[in-house]
């Protein structure tokens, strides 16, 4: 029990990591973004969810969106990275990158195998 | 697959749904745009599912993963609502959010309440304050015939017999001190209680 509640922290943690790469090759829509996830992590979403994080990433500025008509027989809303959430991804990454780095040092100094 | 009309109603049955719940805390621009992308998650799941013996079994499968309608509005209430009242602290946010949390539990309800009556003793205060100068021989404050003060407030005549009312000027300042410090502890209480709040149902909200 206690483990998975510290996954649970672990996955919501990086979550906003995620789908800010997730967008980062290039526009994408809901599904899409969901289906990009599930195929390079193992956070098998409660897809609704996904689209309330969407919409906060884009009202704080990170996401741009706009409804695309003509694709498909029903409209698509495509979300692309704004400059400024470009910029998050950056830092995030960065910090990311030395959390983990410092966490395996951390297990090797403890004798536990990377 | 393509849907037959009980699928269709299905689909439009859960957007209903989604929709009431979501119009109890967002503007209806907001939700009717959150209801047109789930909307359009839903088709293209059903696009993608192909050809199935059973459109029902599948098209509840695609609602399941989704989420049931209630679950994914919460998650736009805790994204949208009480990220800003929690960040923000704007009053009004934080009222919305209050009222939006009240629904979710017992616990939550009567935490809800707690925190609206202390904005409501707080804002009467400030109402004291303000009727003073306006009605200067019916606000004031009572205090028993051997000098006891008991409490203050505008005078109903014949509501406390036996009580002496005294007006006073003394009791702006007073009642606006008192309002006010009311009002900023209070509000101080909600904006921790709706990070908590925030916080854990973020955490069973998570994807599992």
């Amino acid at each position: 029990m206690m483990l998975e509640n510290w996954l649970e922290q672990l996955r919501r943690g990086t979550l906003e990591l995620a789908v800010l790469l997730s967008v980062a090759g290039g526009p994408r829509y809901g599904l899409e973004i969901i289906r990009h996830l599930e195929e390079f992590t193992d956070l098998v979403l409660t897809e609704g969810t996904i689209y309330p994080l969407l919409s906060r990433l884009a009202r704080d500025g990170f996401l741009t969106s706009e409804w695309v008509a003509d694709e498909a027989p029903h409209p698509r809303k495509y979300y692309r990275l704004s400059p400024a959430g470009r910029g998050r991804l950056n830092n995030m990454c960065r910090e990311f990158d030395a959390f983990t780095t410092k966490i395996e040092r951390l297990m090797k100094a403890a004798g536990k195998e990377v | 697959m393509k849907l037959t009309d009980s699928g269709e109603s299905r689909i439009r049955g859960y957007l209903y749904v989604l929709e009431r719940s979501l119009r109890s805390f967002l503007s209806p621009a907001v939700a009717a745009d959150a209801v047109r992308e789930v909307e359009s998650h839903i088709r293209d799941s059903v696009m993608l599912a192909g050809d199935v013996p059973d459109e029902r079994v599948a098209l509840e499968g695609i609602l399941e993963r989704l989420g049931p309608p209630m679950r994914v509005a919460q998650a736009y209430s805790l994204e949208l609502v009480m990220d800003e009242a929690a960040t923000t602290g704007r009053f009004m946010a934080v009222l919305r959010s209050l009222a939006h949390a009240a629904t979710t539990g017992v616990t939550a309800f009567f935490a809800a309440f707690g925190l609206f009556v202390g904005y409501s003793i707080g804002a009467a205060f400030i109402v004291v304050a303000i009727m003073k100068p306006i009605f200067p021989n019916n606000v004031g404050f009572w205090m028993t015939p051997d000098g006891m003060f008991v409490s203050g407030g505008v005078n109903f005549p014949g509501v406390r017999d036996g009580l002496v009312f005294h007006t006073s000027y003394w009791i702006i300042p007073i009642a606006l001190l008192i309002g006010y410090g009311l009002l900023l502890l209070t509000h101080s209480l909600a904006r921790r209680w709706i990070g908590w709040f925030r916080n854990r149902r973020r955490s069973s909200l998570a994807p599992r």
